[in-house]
This record gives structure tokens, C-alpha cells and sequence, in this order.
């Protein structure tokens, strides 16, 4: 941990974020990839097992919890995560934090992927798949159903907005790899940018509506939710904690890979991200405790179980995360921002998490604790998600970096692609300018 | 340049104005709509005082359904503990330990004047019949999504755990013996007369006279379904508190008219996110001028391509 305070100490003046880069100089296939693999293939496997034998022999679900933590963990908790297109998005490109940019591709790309394996495991989680057809049918949908709003809209919402936001970083990628295929890339990027206002704001359109329908599924549920929980601002505390919990996983996520490849950290666009994080914090808790004030839920705070238990713990997390960001900035002290990231990020993934699970009473005697195999296909999944990340960052200019560090991408496949020169693709082909000895000069 | 106050004051009042008017002009719909009661609604009217828990209810239930009996109690007895993937019908019984009065219970769905199941549902898989008021499911429109389960008060929709095309489970009314002319299963066999069928608005009338003509029989001398949650189709009396036979109080206004009040005016029309979005686009359009100029001056000054 201390090297995080170096680094922040001998780059915080020199190292500017102006570039997102591509890790260079690391395998992308290593030890922690294979491990991940061998989880992803698990799950695969398992999940031919759910589709035929039933959600009974699988999970732990029962009639009286009939959510499990596919949908309460993998969707509720990892999309907050996830939303880092959504908040990030909205203070760099809404209130123009420009700082903010250099993180936006972070957040774009950990948001396609939390919500990419959410839907995932949503389609495994429902028990007849097949007739998710209706989603084409809009005269068939239930307008008023809080369910049908987070289905729809965050489909919707991954596969349209959410996935032509990430495709910048594609098209270039192509634009470097090959001089023919430049223009046509030009041409589809223009377009691309032509509609971006319209898919942006689309981006923060359908977050918003289906973030806090994520907090209004519960409403229904009425007092089987503790009261602690139950409230009808849960739709807009269920956003709340969504926007700090993605500033911290985007702004964490970004801390520890500068981190493992040796990166230096801007401490400026940090700061930026680590206030607008503490006062989302601040204005969130305060939200969370007048609602319960007023509606005087307040006493039940102060009783002996489990429930008084998990709001304190997620109180006190989210509490003092906040209160770690605020003291990191008097001195930009990177390691106590990420330890207050990782803490408010743990106390938000506690608050998403209870409604449905930890303060459900539907009956006294009911009983739920994930089976194995469930574990095991939740891990798989958000397993393939860290896969897709570490293929993305490793392949594609998503990680911000200081201009040094930029290579340009067809030197690099020229290093890590040798056989293309083998086929005498450069010799002969069209890569024309990058094939210069200048390094740097694309 | 950051968000200047007068962009953000002129935002506001582009995006507030409009949401003003609708907002005013829609106050008479921001009040609590009355639940309309079906022209033909039928009903169940259930005495506790009268029942003693023979479960032929039971039996008869699963044999107008042609569910399998439950037997997995002690493998021998059509013995159901609870509601369950193959019960729709159940009779429980209430039995407190100080020895005071001890009450059987039938469950089965209340069928609901505004059910919360299928206010939840997302493609109308649980639907209320508009004639009759019969909450019924569809095989060929529910996704397994479990919803139900978790946002019936009643706690009556199960759901099948095991095989790979299960089912939601719950009393249908017997709509199939209706269509026929015959009552359902369980009120054709009951035979203390504890459960019985007719049109809602007569049950209720029944209901009443029996509290009338026995004054201090039955609990808080109220008919359990009249008014709470809406009303449902399924009237209880009973001697015990309602709560003890798995009734809770919920209150004379729907669960879904309570909770989703505001999140259903939000999407009306789906006006308010529609203006919202416009606003968005105006915002980001200068946004991005601004950005991709940006872009495009550090793109000559460092002479590497820009990125957006």
C-alpha cells in the first residue's frame, strides 16, 4: 500500500492524465486469467445443469424467498457498481467536471460489463427464458410495473446507448491497425459523434429510470421489508447510492490498476472525483436518516438484532469512506482515498443488497443462504466480467496515462504480431506510415 | 467551461415550466383513483367459526384442477403444509399455546380488487379478468421472474423450484368449472357450508347479516376483504384476529395504489422522462462542441490522434 502514496507523491506534479493507453508490457494470459477462466468455464457448465434440472436443485431460493443472489447480488449490487457511465457521465458531459473525461472510458467500459453479465444471469435467473420475446411486443408490457421498467430499459439500455458509447475506443483500435481501413473508420466515427448528444443523454435517461426502479421493486413488498429500508424514497436512495458507488469503482478500479502496472496516478482528476464521491455521500446518508427521522422508523435502529446490525454497518462503511475521501484531499493521499472508495463502495453494496435479502422478513421461520453451485455461477459470471476487462484494458485505450506512455498501436502489433510481417502484410500491404521507424508518429 | 447558472437557471426553467403545467393540469389524477369493482365479480365468502378443518376442500381442489395430490408430508397423505408448486388451496390451522381459541384457516388467493401480483408482473402473465375479477396466470407470457412471490401480500403465487419449465401456482378460481356453470372445486364439497361461492356484492350483504345476527362472534365484527387492501374478492370472518390466520392489516388502500402512486405518475404518458431527455440533449450537444474542440487543439499540439 505504501507505493501508492509514492507513486502518488513522485507523480502527483508530473503525472497528468492525457491519454488513455493500453497496458502494454504485461501477458495478457497469466496465472490469475487461467483461474478466472477455469471460473467462468465452471459456471458455463453449471449453467447447463440450472437450464435442465430447474432453479430448485441449484439454488437456495424457497417459496418464501423467491430471490435469490443472482438478481439481488449480480444485478442489484454489481449494476450500482456499474453505473459509473451514468454518474461519471453525467458530472463530466451534464456539469462538465472536464477533469472527469480522462475517466469517462473507465466507466464506460466497467459499466457495459456489469450490466453485459447482470442481463446475463437475469436471462439464467428467469425460470422461463423463452418468453422474454414479449420485450419486442411494447402493447404486451406491463407500463406499470417496476420490473418491466428495469428489464426493459436496462436491456435496452446495455444494448443500445451503453454499447455505441463504448465503440470509440474499437474504432480506433481499427484506425491504427490498418491505413486502408482509416477513411471508412473517419466516416463511421463522424456518424458516431453526429448522434452522440442523442445517445448520451439516452445513456442518462435509462440509467436513472431503471436505478431507482431497482429501488421501487421492493416498494410492493410493503412491510416485509424492515422499516429501516422500507421507504418511498428507497427509488431515489437506490440511484443515490448508485452514483457514489460507481465513482467508487470507477475512480478505485482506476487507483489499483495504476497500481499492479505501475502506472502514475493524476491526482488531480482523483480529487475531483473524490469530492463530488464525498458530498454524494454526505447528501445521500443525510437522505437516509431524515427519511428515516420522519418517517420514525429511527428506534428500531437502537433495538438488539440483525437487522439494527446491518444499518450500522452499512452507516458506519459508507460514514467513514466518506469522511476517508474528505481527509484525502487535504493532502491528496491516495491510499486513504482508496481505502475510503473501497469502504463507502461496501457499505452502498450492503444497502442495494438488504432490501431483497438481509431485511426481507417474509415469514419468521424463512430461511435463505446461496447453494454452492449458486456461488459458484455468480463468481463465474462476474468472473467473465473481470476477463472482458482485462482483455479490454490490455487491448483497447481505456486506462488514462501520462502522454510517455503512449505507443503507438501499430508498433505494438508489430512486437506482438510478428507473424504479419511474416505474410509480408507490411511490405507489401497498406500500412504505409506506421511503418516508419519514428516512434510515436501515427 | 463548467455548467454556467445561467444555463443551469434557463435548464431548469425549460425543463420546469413544462413539468409545472402538467403537473397542474393533472392534480385531479394525482389523487388516489377509487378501484373499480368488476360488473360480475365473483367471490368466496370463508367462515372460520364453521369451518372444521375436514380438508375436502382440499382433495376437491386438486381433483377440479387436476393438480397431483401432495404426499410428500409422509408420502402416503394428501397432506399439503402450506400453499406449494401443486396446492392451490390449503386449510391451516391456528392453535395458540395459552389455550385460548384456536381457528382453522383456508388460504387460497383473495383475487384482489388491484392485485399487487399483477400490478408487478412485467408481460401480464398474472391478470385480472375485467368481468369476473379472476386473477389468472398465463403459461406462455410468464418469465419465471418470481416477482409475484415476492410482492403478493397474501404470499400466495408459488413458484415450481424443480424441472426446466416451471410453473406459478394459484387458485384460479376453478374459471374452467365456471365457464361450465359449476362453482368451484372447494365450495361444491364443503359440508358445514364454510366456504361459499356467489357474486361478490351478495356475499358481502351475507357476510353482514351473519355479524348482525350474532353480535360479539366474530373479530372487530368486520368482514375481512371488504375494504382491506383495496378489497378482494375473497371475504373472511373468523373469531381470531385476522392477523393470526395470515391476514395482515394492510390498510383500506391498495398495495400497489399505496406504493407505486408516485413512480406511476412519474411515467404517465411518459411526458416527464421525455422532457427530461430533451433537456439532456441540449445540455450535452454544447458539451460536446466544447469537448471535441478541445480534442482536436491537443490533437495538433501533441500531433497524436484526438481521443473523444
Amino acid at each position: 500500500m505504501s507505493s501508492v502514496a509514492t507513486n502518488a507523491d513522485s507523480y502527483s506534479s508530473t503525472g497528468r492524465w492525457e491519454r488513455a493507453v493500453p497496458v502494454y508490457g504485461f501477458p495478457l494470459v497469466n496465472g490469475f486469467f487461467l483461474g478466472l477462466s477455469a471460473l467462468v468455464l465452471v459456471a458455463f457448465v453449471l449453467t447447463g445443469y440450472r437450464e435442465l434440472a430447474g432453479l430448485g436443485p441449484v439454488s437456495g431460493m424457497n417459496d418464501a424467498y423467491g430471490w435469490g443472489i443472482w438478481k439481488t447480488f449480480n444485478v442489484m449490487v454489481l449494476t450500482a457498481l456499474g453505473s459509473g457511465a451514468f454518474a461519471v457521465g453525467i458530472a463530466a458531459w451534464v456539469f462538465r467536471r472536464k477533469r472527469l473525461h480522462s475517466l469517462m472510458r473507465m466507466a464506460l467500459l466497467t459499466s457495459f460489463l456489469a450490466y453485459a453479465c447482470g442481463l446475463l444471469l437475469l436471462g439464467i435467473d428467469a425460470g422461463r427464458p423463452w418468453n422474454f420475446y414479449w420485450i419486442v411486443f411494447p402493447w404486451k408490457w406491463n407500463m406499470h410495473s417496476p420490473l418491466a421498467e428495469v428489464a426493459i430499459c436496462m436491456s435496452i439500455y446495455a444494448m443500445i446507448p451503453l454499447a455505441l458509447e463504448n465503440i470509440p475506443p474499437l474504432l480506433e483500435r481499427l484506425w491504427y491497425f490498418d491505413s486502408r481501413l482509416r477513411p471508412g473508420v473517419e466516416r463511421m466515427e463522424r456518424r458516431l459523434y453526429a448522434g452522440f448528444p442523442w445517445i448520451i443523454a439516452a445513456a442518462y435517461l435509462l440509467p436513472g429510470m431503471h436505478q431507482s426502479s431497482l429501488g421501487a421493486l421492493m416498494l410492493l413488498a410493503g412491510e416485509r421489508v424492515h422499516p429501516l429500508w422500507q421507504s418511498p424514497w428507497l427509488p431515489l436512495l437506490y440511484l443515490g447510492a448508485a452514483t457514489f458507488m460507481s465513482f467508487g469503482c470507477v475512480a478505485g478500479t482506476t487507483m489499483l490498476c495504476c497500481l499492479v502496472w505501475k502506472r502514475a496516478m493524476d491526482m488531480d482528476v482523483l480529487d475531483d472525483a473524490a469530492q463530488i464521491t464525498a458530498w454524494l455521500i454526505f447528501g445521500w446518508l443525510g437522505l437516509r436518516l431524515l427519511d428515516i427521522l420522519f418517517r420514525g422508523a429511527l428506534l428500531t435502529a437502537f433495538r438488539v438484532d440483525r437487522f439494527a446490525g446491518v444499518f450500522w454497518l452499512e452507516m458506519v462503511l459508507v460514514g467513514i469512506g466518506g469522511w476517508l475521501l474528505r481527509r484525502s484531499l487535504r493532502d491528496h493521499d491516495a491510499r486513504l482515498m482508496f481505502i475510503g472508495y473501497v469502504l463507502s463502495s461496501a457499505g452502498g453494496m450492503i444497502y442495494r443488497f438488504s432490501p431483497t435479502t438481509l431485511a426481507f422478513r417474509p415469514n419468521p421461520e424463512a430461511l435463505y443462504f446461496p447453494a454452492t453451485i449458486e456461488i459458484l455461477v455468480s463468481l463465474g459470471f462476474i468472473s467473465l466480467g473481470v476477463l472482458g476487462f482485462l482483455v479490454a484494458v490490455k487491448r483497447l485505450a481505456i486506462l488514462p496515462a501520462p502522454l510517455h506512455e503512449w505507443h503507438d498501436m501499430a508498433s505494438y502489433f508489430r512486437f506482438r504480431r510478428p507473424y504479419i510481417r511474416w505474410t509480408g502484410y507490411f511490405k507489401h500491404g497498406y500500412f504505409g506510415e506506421n511503418e516508419t521507424e519514428a516512434e510515436n508518429s501515427d | 467551461m463548467p455548467i454556467t447558472r445561467r444555463e443551469l437557471i434557463t435548464g431548469v426553467a425549460k425543463v420546469g415550466a413544462p413539468a409545472a403545467i402538467v403537473v397542474t393540469l393533472g392534480k385531479d389524477a394525482l389523487k388516489t383513483e377509487p378501484i373499480p369493482v368488476p360488473n360480475a365479480a365473483v367471490g368466496l365468502l370463508y367462515d372460520a367459526t364453521i369451518c372444521i378443518g375436514c380438508k375436502a376442500c382440499v382433495a376437491a381442489c386438486a381433483e377440479a384442477n387436476n393438480t397431483p395430490p401432495d404426499t410428500r408430508g409422509d408420502a402416503l397423505h394428501q397432506a399439503p403444509s402450506d400453499l406449494n408448486d401443486v396446492t392451490r388451496n390449503v386449510i391451516k390451522l391456528y392453535k395458540p399455546d395459552d389455550g385460548s381459541a384456536f381457528s382453522f384457516v383456508k388460504r387460497q388467493c383473495m383475487h384482489c380488487l388491484d392485485p399487487a401480483c399483477a400490478a408487478g408482473c412485467p408481460f401480464q402473465a398474472l391478470h385480472k379478468d375485467p368481468e369476473t375479477g379472476v386473477v389468472s396466470w398465463t403459461a406462455d407470457k410468464c418469465i419465471g421472474c418470481r416477482y409475484c412471490t415476492i410482492t403478493c401480500p397474501f404470499h400466495i403465487p408459488r413458484f415450481q423450484w424443480a424441472g426446466f419449465n416451471p410453473r406459478v401456482t394459484k387458485c384460479e378460481f376453478c374459471s374452467h368449472r365456471l365457464e361450465k356453470g359449476l362453482k368451484p372445486g372447494c365450495t361444491s364439497v364443503c359440508p358445514t357450508g364454510a366456504v361459499i361461492f356467489g357474486p361478490r356484492p351478495v356475499l358481502l350483504l351475507e357476510a353482514k347479516r351473519r355479524i348482525q345476527s350474532s353480535p360479539g362472534r366474530y373479530f372487530q365484527n368486520r368482514v375481512y376483504g371488504e375494504l382491506d387492501n383495496g378489497g378482494t374478492q375473497a371475504l373472511y370472518l373468523s373469531h381470531v384476529p385476522f392477523e393470526k390466520l395470515g391476514l395482515p392489516e394492510l390498510g383500506p388502500e391498495s398495495v400497489p395504489a399505496r406504493t407505486l402512486r408516485w413512480q406511476r405518475r412519474f411515467y404517465q404518458y411518459f411526458a416527464l422522462p421525455a422532457l427530461l431527455y430533451a433537456g439532456l440533449v441540449q445540455v450535452i450537444r454544447k458539451s460536446l462542441k466544447g469537448h471535441e474542440q478541445e480534442a482536436h487543439e491537443r490533437e495538433k499540439e501533441t500531433g497524436l490522434r484526438a481521443q473523444l
